[in-house]
């Protein structure tokens, strides 16, 4: 079956004294471990996305040469909170003439569809809700939910800059999962299976063994999945859906209050989630060099490893929206279809050539003759 | 009890959006109701241990087929489609007079009695076991797409290949002379 938290916890001492607590109901507790570890996965990643927004400003501030916000706690770090507090304390507005289910409807959606990718982030080695076989297939599939959210929050709001925002939205989540779903199918190629477990297990705690450098093709996968996921989360220089000097600010202008937080919310934490999964595919996840006990201090260095990772990625995210502009809707697609597109296919079968030729052996094992 | 719980949750999210797809009188909704029925049926493939094709339901559906019918409602016009006209049980009368009924009533009948005589020796020593397969079945999947069946899978990549350069060329520019 597959290996999830609560299989992982079952092999510690204090997991009996638990399953004893709860007069041997086993599932029980685990419904109860699932449900504890769910919402402190999505809790600690809604305040990652909280400051994700606090980050964006303070960064485009440092790049801009500003100060950023500095007014609310020390160095201006619960400006999200205040922002929290604005958003709910205001009025909910719905336009006149929208519809009505569908325009409460897509907030969630967009939410749902982040949220439920959480379930197989590989924070550590023991820490990932479930590990499941088809784990990277199952967080490409669920994330296009929140294709369906923009395309509705456009249509629902019953206005043209929405409406028009919402198509390039959901026009660019379809197009642009093409070149990263293929990348992904490229670092499946390598690794010879699609949980995480299984991916970052096949990687190593060093950078000439993570699958970023195990040979050419997936060196510009890397890339290209890089470019892809920024264009996936509606992120700079793709954020058409919400150009702001084009379309007031696009899908989400008519929504206000915590509506338009959950939008950007979901925004936030999917740059997280698109950040994990190149951090877990690419980067060698959360990998410890050299060790391979497996006691729980290790499961939290590899969680820090891992948020490292992943919050690096983050930054650059972050310098790449303030430094490049935005492209035009013609290039946003030439871009991904005859660019990405072709190089991904190219990738993939670079890397099954690759597989063949050299026996599964990286570059690094290659040259440096190691097994 | 999760599997219990997973399967009921599924089933009454499948029949309510499909109920919900039949007598909404907006197409935009029917849409939306059909993408929880569709999720349910993943739900289901779920619950017997298909994890592939569960996932694979939501990615092909949920991430395709339900976004290009919301499109090509949208761009159809989905509001002028909401029906004001009844017949005489309350029903939009899109839907079909008595006869339509009548033929419809009969096909579900006799389809009910097939399907019960069909599946009544399979679920009578099952006993509401769920599926006893460990495992993933990705690998079974893969074997069986590139051994037995590849004439198939071949033939339907073609298939496939053949609809997206017609959609191009359908979609191009094409130049005045």
């Amino acid at each position: 079956m597959n290996q999830t938290v609560v299989s992982y916890l079952s092999q510690y001492e204090f997991y009996d004294f638990l399953l004893a607590l709860f007069k041997n109901n086993q599932s029980l507790l685990s419904f109860v471990i699932y449900l504890v570890l769910a919402l402190a996965i999505v809790g600690m990643c809604a305040t990652i996305g909280g400051l994700g927004t606090y980050a964006e400003r303070k960064i485009s501030a440092d790049i801009q040469a500003r100060i950023g916000p500095n007014r609310v706690g020390p160095y201006g770090l619960l400006q999200f909170l205040a922002d929290g507090v604005k958003m709910m304390l205001k009025e909910d507005v719905m336009p006149f003439s929208a519809d009505k289910m569908l325009f409460y409807l897509a907030p969630l959606l967009c939410l749902t569809g982040v949220f439920a990718t959480l379930a197989v982030l590989p924070f550590s080695g023991g820490f990932i809700m479930t590990d499941l076989n088809v784990g990277i297939f199952y967080l490409v599939a669920i994330s296009s939910l929140v294709g369906v959210g923009v395309f509705l929050g456009g249509y629902a709001s019953n206005s043209k800059w929405s409406m028009l925002g919402g198509m390039r939205g959901a026009s660019q989540i379809i197009s642009y999962e093409i070149p990263v779903t293929i990348s992904i199918l490229a670092i499946t190629l390598l690794s010879g299976g699609m949980g995480f477990g299984t991916i970052v297990g096949s990687q190593g705690g060093l950078p000439h063994q993570w699958f970023m450098f195990h040979n050419p093709f997936a060196f510009i996968a890397t890339f290209v999945y890089f470019v892809g996921a920024l264009a996936e989360t509606n992120r700079a220089p793709f954020d058409l859906p919400e150009a702001e000097s084009e379309l007031v600010s696009g899908y989400h202008t008519e929504y206000t209050g915590m509506r338009f937080g959950f939008f950007a919310l979901a925004e936030y934490i999917e740059v997280f989630v698109v950040c994990g999964v190149a951090a877990a595919l690419f980067l060698g996840g959360y990998n410890l060099p050299g060790i391979k006990l497996d006691i729980l201090p290790i499961q939290a260095v590899q969680f820090v490893i891992f948020m490292t990772k992943t919050l690096v990625l983050y930054y650059v995210v972050i310098w790449v929206r303030w430094t490049f502009p935005r492209l035009r809707v013609d290039q946003l697609m030439s871009i991904c279809w005859k660019y990405l597109t072709p190089i991904a296919i190219f990738n993939l079968v670079g890397c099954a050539i690759w597989m063949v030729v050299f026996n599964g052996k990286s570059i690094a094992e290659i040259l440096l003759g190691s097994h | 009890m999760f599997l219990q719980f997973l399967f009921i949750s599924s089933a009454l999210l499948t029949i309510a959006c499909s109920i919900a797809v039949l007598i909404t009188k907006n197409l935009m909704h029917s849409c939306v109701f059909l993408l929880g029925a569709l999720v349910g049926i993943a739900g289901l493939y779920a619950t017997l241990g298909a994890d592939f094709v569960a996932v694979t339901q939501i990615m092909v559906y949920m991430g395709g087929v339900v976004i290009l019918m919301l499109f090509a409602v949208m761009l159809t016009g989905g509001k002028d489609f909401v029906s004001r006209a009844q017949n005489l049980l309350g029903l939009p009368a899109s839907m079909g007079n008595k006869w339509t009924y009548g033929v419809g009533l009969l096909v579900g009948v006799v389809f009910l009695l097939t399907n019960i005589k069909l599946i009544s020796g399979i679920t009578m020593n099952v006993a509401g076991q769920p599926s006893t397969q460990t495992g993933s079945t990705v690998n079974q999947i893969g074997h069986l797409l590139v051994k037995d069946h590849v004439l198939a899978f071949e033939i339907s990549s073609v298939l496939l290949l053949g609809a997206l350069v017609g959609a191009a060329i359908i979609a191009r520019p094409r130049k005045h002379n």
